[in-house]
This record gives C-alpha cells, sequence and structure tokens, in this order.
C-alpha cells in the first residue's frame, strides 16, 4: 500500500513560497464543505485546501507533491455524487474554483475557451448572450465546466447533442510532475495518433488537472416548446419512447418522471405542478427557430404517444409555463433527499430500448427488499436516477439492504447490456460495481494507464479503477 | 351558470427602454402572449365550471393578432370566444378601455360570473377590472385567494385584506378579480387545441357598441394624458461599511428606519 | 375623434417603415401600409415618418371650469377604525399639494363605530373629516362604499383625491372613478401640483423599466392611488385644527349584492417566497440555538427567517426555508445575510430582492458583489445590537 506524506508546517511554508497564503487553507481554517461531496457519508479532510488562480500556480504545485508523495485531489463545486473529490489521502484539495474567466470567445470557429472554475450556469448564460449554445446540460447548474469534464457529465440534452465529451475540443493539462501540456485544440478534426484528450475526459482527476478547456458552441435555438405528456402508467409512457425516437423527430430532451417525485418537488418547492391528472409522465423539450418549425416536429410525436396510450399532451409554450415544469424537474433531486434521512444513488446507463425493463425491474425491487426507491431520468438516452431511501431503517439494516439492493440494480443493468454510470462517474463510491460490470482485462488496461500517466499515483488516490 | 373571463394579450417580455433623447419606447422582440395574471382568472373559471357545470367564454380587445390568445384559452378548454378591435379604440387608457370592455361584454351576452387577473403585466393598474363592474353596474369583489362555493345563483369567496380573510357571499352578475396562485393554471391541451383551430370567434367593431360617441373610445375617451415617459432612476446601491459593531449596527438602523422598514 | 392617417406616398422602403411601430400596429396590405387596432397612439410614426404619418387632432372639447373643484381629498383607509398608516401619509403629501394651490386638505372616513377616531385626522392636517357611519357600512362593500365616495365628491367637490393602494383603495379608486368618468393613476411614486390644480403623477410601468408622467387636465376630480411607504409620515400635530363633519347618506345608497359571512384574522405568513422581508442564515452561524438571534431580527422586520442550503443539510432548518437555484426563488423588499459567502446558486435564488443587506466579517465573500450594502461585521455582534436599537426604537443620529 502507498503511502503519502502528511502535510506539516514546513510544507506550508514551502508552498506558500509560491502560493499567496490568502488562497490556502490550512488546519482548522478548511470548512466542514471540503471533507465531502453532495452525498458521501463519511468525512475525509485536507490537510491544505489551495485555492488556484493559475496553470503556472498548478504546475508548481503538482512539482512540489511529486518530489514530496504528497496526494493531490482536484476538486471544483463539490456537487459530485460519488466521492470523487473527497480527499481520502488528505494531503492537498486543489480548488478550481477562482479560476473562473472566460477567455476567448471565437466566433470564427465556434469555440469558447474557460478556465475550469467557470460554472456551468454562468456558461450557459454567457453564451446564450452571443446567441450560442453549448449544448451539454447536466442538472447541477452550479458544477464547475472542469468537474463536468471529468465525469464527462451528460444531462437533458444528452439525446440530440450528446454529452460533454463530444463538445470538448481541446484541453490544457498539468501532469502528475508537473508538467503543462496541451491536448487537442480548435480544430475539428484530429486523427493525430492516440487521443490523450479524450483519456482525460471522464478520468475524474486521476489522469491529469484540467486547467483550461476549449468548448465547441452550437448556434442557439431561437425558440423552445416543452410537452408533458400524461399517461395513465410508467409503462406505457417509457413504452412509448422507443418509437419516439424512431420517428427522428429528435426532441432535445425526453425525461420521465412520477407522480410520487412530482409530489415531493411540490412539497419540497412550495409550489403545484401544473398538472396532476396521471401517474407518470414524459417530459418532451423541442428547439427550433420559430414556433412553426417546432409545432411541425411536436405534431408527429403527437400522433405517435396518443397511439401509446397518452393522455394528452400539454403545452409549454412560454417562459412561465416551461418553469412551472422545469423548476418541478430541477429540484428533483433536492426533494428526495428531503423526503428522507439518508439515501444512496444508482446512475446506470441502459440501452435506450430496454429503460422500460429496468424501471418495471425497480417497482418490483422495492416490493421485494422492503424499501422506497424513488426514480426519475432521462428516458431519451437511458440513463436512470435512482435513489434507494434510508427512512426510519437503522444503521445495520440499511447497510444490508442497501448492498443488497445496489448489487441487485447494478447486475440488472448488466443483463441489459448497460454500464454502471451514465454521467455521475466512478469515484470512490461506485469502483466496486465498475470492477464487476467490466472484464478484468478492462481494468488491467485501465490501470496501465493510470500508471503510465501518474507513476508515483499522487493524483486522486483509490479512485475509478484504483486500489 | 355562464363564466366570462377577461384576457390580454401582452407583450411577451417587460425589457422595454426608454431613449433619452426622444423620451420614445424601445421594444425588444416582438413575442406576446397571454397576460400572466388572466391564466388565473381563466383557471379559476374552468375549476367552476368543472365543479358546478356551465361554460366558460373568453373575451379580449385588442389588435387581430390578439386573436392567438383566445384561440390558447380554447386550447386550456374555454368555450367561445370574442374580440373587440377597431383602430378607433387605439391609446385607450384605463377607463376608455374598461368602457370599450363593458360595452363588447353587452354585446357578448349577459354572464353570471366575469372573472379577471389580478392586473396586467404591461399596464400594472389593476383598475380595469372594478371600472368595468362599475360600467356594468354589478358588484365586483377583487383579491379574490379561494372559490368557496357556488350556491343558488351566488358565490361565496374568500376576499384577502391586509388583516383578515374575508369570506364573502355575492349574488350574480357579479366580477370577481383572482390573486396569483389561486390555482395552479393548467397547460394548453394538444387535443383541445387540435379540436378548436378553427372555431368561429366573434368580432366586435366600433359600430356594435351600442354607446355610439366616438368621444368616448381611445385616446379622445381617456381622461389621462402621458406626458412623457423617461428611464428610472438606477437605484443599484453599493456600499461599502465597516466599523465597530456598534456604529454598524447604528447605520443599519438608520438605514432601516430610513426605507421605513422599521418606524 | 383623433387620428393617423398614412400618406402613401411618402413611404421610401415600407418595411423599414412599418418597424418604427413599437406595437407592431403597422401592416403592409395590398401594398399600403395601414395601421392596426394594435395602434395605443403613442404617434411615434408621426415623428419618425418623415411626413408619412399625419395627425389629426380631435376637435376642441369645452373646458371644464377648474375653479368649481377645490381641495386635496384622502380617503382614509383602516379597519374597524384602526387606520391605516398609508393614511397619514397621504394627508402629509395632500398637505404639500394643498399648500401649493392655497386650498384645503379633505379626509373621507367611512365605516361603522368610527368618529371617535376622527380626531386623529386633525392632527395630520386634515382641514375637514367628513365622516360617514352607518351599520350597512361596517364591512368594506364596494356598492355602499362607492355611493358614499359619490356623494362626498357632489358635496365637496374637491379638485384631486389621494387612495391608499391597499386591498380596499385599489377596488374603491377604481370604481369611483369609472363613476365620474374620470382619470385615476395607480401606485404613483411621485405626486405634484400646477397652479392650475392640475395634478402630476409619475408612476413606474413595464414592471418598473420606465417611468411614466400622466395628468389628467380636463376631467375633475382628479384620481390618484399611491402605496403604503412610498410618501413620508408626516409628523404628528400637537393640536388639532380642522373640524368634524358629518355626510348622511340614503339607506338605498347602502344596499348590497354582498354579503360578508365571515372575517378571519389571517394567520402570520410562515412562507419564505411570500415574506417582504428576510433574515438568511449562513455558515457563519455557528450553532443552531444562535438562530433565536435571527428569529427575533425577522420578528422585528415582520419578516422571516431562510437559510443557505449548508444549514439545511445539517438539519438545522426545514427545506423549504432554503433559498437558491436548487430551493427557492425569493424577491422581498428586504432580505439580510448573516454570515452568508454568498455562493453562486444561493444569489440566483435572491438577486432580484429590492434591496441587499449583507453582513459577513469577510470582507472578500462572494456576497458583497452582489449586496448593495456590504456589511463587513461580526454577526454576533452586530444582529444583538441592532435587535437592542429597534426595540429601544432610539432616534436616528
Amino acid at each position: 500500500m502507498n503511502t503519502y506524506k502528511r502535510l506539516d508546517q514546513d510544507d506550508l511554508k514551502n508552498i506558500t513560497a509560491f502560493i499567496n497564503r490568502d488562497r490556502i487553507l490550512w488546519d482548522n481554517e478548511i470548512n466542514e464543505e471540503y471533507s465531502h461531496d453532495e452525498l458521501s457519508a463519511k468525512q475525509h479532510y485536507p490537510d491544505m485546501v489551495v485555492r488556484a488562480v493559475s496553470t503556472e500556480e498548478i504546475s508548481k504545485l503538482m512539482h512540489y507533491a511529486s518530489e514530496n508523495h504528497i496526494a493531490v485531489t482536484p476538486r471544483g463545486a463539490g456537487t459530485g455524487l460519488v466521492g470523487a473529490s473527497v480527499a481520502i489521502e488528505h494531503g492537498i484539495m486543489l480548488d478550481t474554483t477562482l479560476m473562473n474567466h472566460f477567455i476567448e470567445l471565437d466566433e470564427q470557429n465556434l469555440t469558447l475557451t474557460v478556465e475550469p472554475g467557470v460554472l456551468l450556469m454562468e456558461l450557459a448564460d454567457y453564451v446564450e448572450k452571443h446567441g450560442y449554445l453549448y449544448p451539454p446540460d447536466p442538472g447541477e447548474k452550479s458544477a464547475t465546466i472542469g468537474g463536468n469534464i471529468s465525469t464527462n457529465a451528460g444531462g437533458m440534452r444528452a439525446v440530440k447533442f450528446g454529452v460533454t465529451r463530444d463538445y470538448v475540443r481541446g484541453l490544457e493539462v498539468v501532469l502528475a510532475d508537473g508538467t503543462i501540456m496541451t491536448l487537442g485544440g480548435k480544430v475539428v478534426k484530429n486523427s493525430s495518433g492516440y487521443d490523450l484528450k479524450d483519456m482525460i475526459i471522464g478520468s475524474e482527476g486521476t489522469l491529469a488537472i484540467i486547467t483550461k478547456a476549449v468548448l465547441k458552441l452550437l448556434p442557439l435555438p431561437k425558440k423552445s416548446v416543452s410537452l408533458l405528456v400524461p399517461f395513465p402508467t410508467l409503462a406505457e409512457a417509457i413504452r412509448a419512447v422507443p418509437p419516439i425516437i424512431k420517428s427522428k423527430a429528435v426532441p432535445t430532451a425526453i425525461e420521465f418522471m412520477e407522480r410520487e417525485v412530482i409530489m415531493d418537488a411540490e412539497e419540497y418547492l412550495g409550489r403545484k405542478f401544473p398538472d396532476n391528472q396521471a401517474d407518470a409522465y414524459l417530459l418532451l423539450k423541442f428547439d427550433g427557430n420559430s414556433m412553426e418549425e417546432i409545432a411541425s416536429y411536436y405534431d408527429k410525436v403527437a400522433q405517435i404517444c396518443l397511439q401509446q396510450g397518452a393522455i394528452d399532451l400539454l403545452i409549454a409554450d412560454t417562459d412561465e409555463r416551461a418553469e412551472s415544469i422545469w423548476k418541478a424537474r430541477g429540484a428533483f433531486l433536492e426533494a428526495i433527499k428531503s423526503s428522507t434521512t439518508m439515501m444512496d444513488e444508482v446512475d446506470v446507463v441502459v440501452p435506450r430500448s430496454l429503460v422500460h425493463n429496468f424501471v418495471e425491474y425497480i417497482h418490483q425491487l422495492q416490493s421485494e427488499m422492503q424499501i422506497r426507491i424513488k426514480c426519475f431520468g432521462h428516458a431519451g438516452d437511458g440513463n436512470l436516477h435512482a435513489y434507494i431511501l434510508k427512512d426510519q431503517l437503522s444503521d445495520e439494516q440499511w447497510d444490508k439492504i442497501l448492498n443488497l439492493t445496489m448489487d441487485k440494480l447494478y447486475s440488472k443493468a448488466r443483463s441489459l447490456n448497460g454500464n454502471v454510470s451514465g454521467e455521475h462517474g466512478i469515484g470512490y463510491a461506485k469502483k466496486e460495481y465498475l470492477r464487476n460490470s467490466v472484464s478484468d482485462k478492462a481494468v488491467v488496461l485501465m490501470q496501465g494507464i493510470k500508471k503510465v500517466f501518474d507513476p508515483l499515483d499522487i493524483l486522486n488516490p483509490h479512485k475509478v479503477c484504483q486500489e | 351558470m355562464k363564466i366570462l373571463v377577461c384576457i390580454k394579450q401582452v407583450p411577451g417580455t417587460n425589457k422595454v427602454e426608454v431613449d433619452e433623447k426622444t423620451g420614445v419606447l424601445k421594444r425588444n422582440g416582438t413575442d406576446s402572449k397571454m397576460n400572466p395574471y388572466d391564466l388565473y382568472a381563466l383557471e379559476t373559471a374552468l375549476r367552476i365550471k368543472e365543479k358546478y357545470g356551465g361554460s366558460v367564454s373568453v373575451i379580449s380587445m385588442g389588435p387581430p393578432q390578439a386573436k392567438a390568445v383566445l384561440y390558447e384559452a380554447f386550447a386550456m378548454g374555454a368555450d367561445e370566444g370574442a374580440l373587440i378591435t377597431d383602430r378607433k379604440f387605439g391609446g385607450a387608457d384605463v377607463l376608455a378601455t374598461s368602457r370599450t370592455l363593458s360595452q363588447g361584454i353587452k354585446k357578448f351576452g349577459e354572464f353570471d360570473i366575469i372573472l379577471c387577473g389580478l392586473q396586467t403585466t404591461d399596464g400594472d393598474t389593476a383598475q380595469v377590472g372594478p371600472e368595468v363592474a362599475e360600467m356594468l353596474n354589478i358588484p365586483s369583489i377583487c383579491n379574490i385567494e379561494k372559490i368557496e362555493q357556488v350556491q343558488d345563483n351566488t358565490i361565496i369567496v374568500d376576499m384577502d385584506m391586509p388583516e383578515d380573510i374575508e369570506r364573502v357571499r355575492v349574488e350574480f352578475p357579479c366580477l370577481l378579480t383572482v390573486k396569483k396562485d389561486i390555482f395552479q393554471p393548467r397547460l394548453p391541451s394538444y387535443i383541445k387545441q387540435q379540436q378548436t383551430q378553427k372555431k368561429d370567434i366573434d368580432i366586435f367593431t366600433f359600430s356594435d357598441m351600442e354607446d355610439q360617441n366616438e368621444k368616448k373610445y381611445g385616446l379622445s375617451g381617456s381622461p389621462t394624458h402621458v406626458e412623457r415617459i423617461f428611464p428610472p432612476t438606477s437605484d443599484k446601491i453599493q456600499q461599502h461599511w465597516q466599523g465597530t459593531a456598534q456604529e454598524i449596527s447604528g447605520q443599519i438602523y438608520g438605514l432601516l428606519r430610513e426605507k421605513k422598514f422599521i418606524r | 375623434m383623433a387620428k393617423l392617417i398614412v400618406h402613401q406616398e411618402k413611404i421610401t422602403n415600407s418595411q423599414e417603415f412599418i418597424q418604427i411601430c413599437p406595437f407592431n400596429a403597422m401592416q403592409e396590405k395590398d401594398n399600403e401600409v395601414i395601421i392596426t387596432a394594435g395602434c395605443r397612439m403613442c404617434r411615434l410614426c408621426e415623428k419618425k415618418g418623415q411626413g408619412a404619418v399625419e395627425y389629426i387632432a380631435d376637435e376642441v372639447q369645452p373646458q371644464i371650469d377648474k375653479s368649481k373643484w377645490r381641495g386635496i381629498a384622502v380617503y382614509v383607509d383602516h379597519v374597524d377604525g384602526k387606520i391605516h398608516p398609508v393614511t397619514y401619509e397621504l394627508l402629509g403629501k395632500a398637505r404639500e399639494l394643498a399648500a401649493k394651490i392655497a386650498q384645503p386638505v379633505y379626509a373621507l372616513f367611512i365605516g361603522n363605530d368610527i368618529e371617535k377616531e376622527a380626531d386623529e385626522l386633525l392632527h395630520y392636517g386634515a382641514d375637514k373629516v367628513y365622516v360617514c357611519e352607518d351599520s350597512e357600512l361596517k364591512y368594506f362593500k364596494i356598492e355602499a362604499y362607492t355611493n358614499v365616495f359619490a356623494k362626498f365628491i357632489n358635496e365637496v367637490q374637491p379638485s384631486a383625491i389621494l387612495v391608499g393602494a391597499t386591498p380596499v383603495g385599489r377596488q374603491l379608486a377604481p370604481r369611483v372613478a369609472a363613476r365620474f368618468a374620470t382619470g385615476l393613476t395607480a401606485d404613483c411614486t411621485v405626486l405634484d401640483i400646477k397652479e392650475n390644480t392640475d395634478l402630476v403623477q409619475i408612476r413606474p410601468a413595464f414592471g418598473g423599466n420606465i417611468m411614466a408622467q400622466i395628468q389628467t387636465p380636463n376631467t375633475r376630480p382628479q384620481m390618484a392611488t399611491v402605496r403604503y411607504k412610498v410618501m413620508d409620515a408626516p409628523q404628528r400635530l400637537d393640536s388639532a385644527v380642522g373640524t368634524i363633519e358629518h355626510l348622511d347618506v340614503a339607506a338605498c345608497d347602502l344596499v348590497s349584492h354582498v354579503d360578508v359571512l365571515s372575517v378571519t384574522k389571517k394567520a402570520k405568513e410562515t412562507t419564505i417566497d411570500m415574506a417582504d422581508v428576510l433574515v438568511v442564515a449562513g455558515r457563519g452561524i455557528k450553532k443552531k440555538q444562535d438562530l433565536q438571534m435571527l428569529e427575533e431580527l425577522a420578528g422585528l422586520l415582520g419578516g422571516e427567517v431562510a437559510s443557505t442550503r449548508p444549514l439545511v443539510e445539517i438539519g438545522w432548518l426545514d427545506p423549504k426555508k432554503q433559498v437558491g437555484l436548487s430551493g427557492r426563488t425569493v424577491r422581498p423588499k428586504l432580505i439580510i445575510t448573516c454570515g452568508v459567502s454568498g455562493s453562486v446558486q444561493f444569489v440566483a435564488g435572491m438577486n432580484h430582492a429590492d434591496m441587499i443587506l449583507a453582513i459577513n466579517n469577510d470582507s472578500k465573500a462572494p456576497i458583497f458583489k452582489t449586496a448593495n450594502y456590504a456589511i463587513n461585521g461580526d454577526v454576533y455582534e452586530v444582529v444583538p445590537q441592532l435587535i437592542n436599537k429597534i426595540k429601544a426604537g432610539e432616534a436616528v443620529l
């Protein structure tokens, strides 16, 4: 087992030589929030938090860490759900949120160059003001773009536009030994050897530290309409998805939601959802340049939905109307969280045609395991978020039932040719399930890559594929 | 029971600016939508209809494009619609608008309940409802936060007053204006939209009005005149205070007094 | 009737020409530009149309005799005789306006068993308080109140009437204005008066994005509503100056189609979405018990305590109290953040508050970028001292 140096006063002094003391948190200056992410149950405090402001600083810091064998955990806004940004080996936590500048909007190449600490919501705002769209749209808008790239975050618009990986043109990174390197660039095509940039994307800070990103933009669609489609049952709702996709109508989002979760959100937000006639809903979103154009897309989808048993299609064509739905959708995670004592999540992804199998399995599992599982997600891309709730269980019962339930959910996903995580990542919490779902050989390959990038294993130890 | 809802088409956004030199309004974008407050009135009407039976009609005053809000109301469940439109009604203030609307309502039919939203997002006056009621000589109740019951040609409602909730019974015909959030407005239905997209609506112009005195309409019939419009002075204050707790708390106290949060 | 005439031959480019209208009220039809019913008669097309649009003015209406309408009247807003403070603010304003034109100030007081309260109005500068009492006027009934108001106007003939923009004033004033076919300007923020007794009224429009100056040049009475806390409260005078008059109305004027069935005291508003004042607890609050201090401050300001996400997560406050992107969006008149650093997700839920006062001991806290008043201090010292000052009602230095 690798042992890491714990930091002492000398390290503080040494690091203060190249990083302003004002931006170093040490000992009891370290807030509680740095000890966990959004969902972790246990706390792990780093010895030091460094709030970096430049690539050069990070380079120096990594050089120092590699010389002294100190573990470094990079962290954005700390909104992850799988413990990827938790400093298990203490050491240095590298907070990139102060690196939040927009460096260049290149309208000739349709790219935006940003620092990693720019928040997703700031990014969306910025590009929209200039008439562009950055398509990846994960639910957590206060996450950083660096974090998004590190988990290859997905979001609701993946149905039409794909995921974060599809919008990263280039990266500037700092390697474990402090080397600064540029991968990819503004080029549209690239067949120049192994794609190291794509390896960094989704590596959760285990291979290198992202210090700059060149993102690809699209022109901003002028209008959007959301359709809320009530169905008598969830099964009918989800079974309508494959025919919608097959129709080539290309909605930007296809979400599913159940009455129960909607009611949690109503309670949480203190406002009513605009419809209550059904137990299950599909939520579709269409983009276009005029209302007429959009209407021509959804006409076809409307016919399909009605054939598949939809009760009606409700049209959210104004900001207020769309907000009444999407505000609820955006609050699901927090709403579920506030409805129970503790919870854990499963973020599996299965082929889209099999989503209904998985959802029906979850329902069955609830009664089998005698535990509440709430579920919502991206019906259009096969990515499901299921939350297992502790409620009044004792810690002991909870551990037992949770593990058993998780095992069952992941093995079901495997049997449907699905994967462990659609967009939240593996981090610390899902390592075991990754192990079980990919071949031994694949794990060996991943560990080999890790060794090449970070021979001393100081970058975010114990995450993803490491022991 | 016949229910009428007054609805208005308003600009899609309130982002207007005033040209400082000419004092003229500059509008961004040309989108329009149903006045958000009217959605609550329409929802209230539909709920009353669903519970007690009857019909829901909608009426609007505006340019020919304002038909769109009537069709939107059909897609939400309204049964009939009428549009009052004529160049002669242009430039109307609250009084002239109320007069035109009340004349149009008389032409449209007799209603037991007339519902209005609390106010519009472009005018913000919250006055047209009660003025229409006065001109129709019927009772009006504003600020309704709950519909309690419909009973023998009366309706019982809760009116939100500064310190109390007053439960009142009002006889038909009457005019009610409802608060925002009385009900969460439903979304337009695709099925209803398909069924009603070719529906006829009544169009009323000046010649349909009972009162044929031209001077009572539009700009001529408006007692108020807008003398000028100008941008508001920016009140974005940014001050940084420091000092002893004694000094700072004194400053905050003074500020709260000045801004009337404490007396 | 006033109208606009389009001279087609003077239009060079009709597409550009149509763009002049901010209300989309010009259309091209059969190769002619026409003005549609969307026209608001703003006459911008006349100003900018280089002669292509001509304004034909109305034939001159006979002017009313403004000298027959004298005095500034204030409607007394009250609940069971308990006078709403907006009334005093309006009396103060009325006093100021009346002084400019050397005319009297009147107050109109309608209700049941209220006369004993009328004296107080004389301490705020009313020259005459017209009191109308009747058991039928115990509750606010729109028809009866309108009739009494009309009787007052016919008898007294005031030049201008100010009404508080309260739930009562906002429904009573328009009915009265409609009955007299006169102008009513809602929610005025500035009022002034000209020598010829024309009231100069300024009010926000389009959600406060523009201000409009409005006059009522040829009808009387002129009417305006004003919200509470817009005008300054005047000093109470030690001596009462004016007189109390009685206004009698016929029984038939008190008939109403409205029955008040019950009156229930409103429960205190406890949702943070609706509160006018919010005091927000942030991570700077060290113990759960310390929230009491913020509760006390909120109580004194008639507001509610809200929270940031971390305090909700550790269970100190209910999730319904959470402000922010993942919580509730609030828009209070005043928000005081206590020990809140100001994460982006928090700020997104409150940055539309009218006034933001942030107390934090970290002078670099991000909340200070959003705050109108960035107050660098220790919450544990500032808040208790502020509470003491409010309780003591100290005079401001």
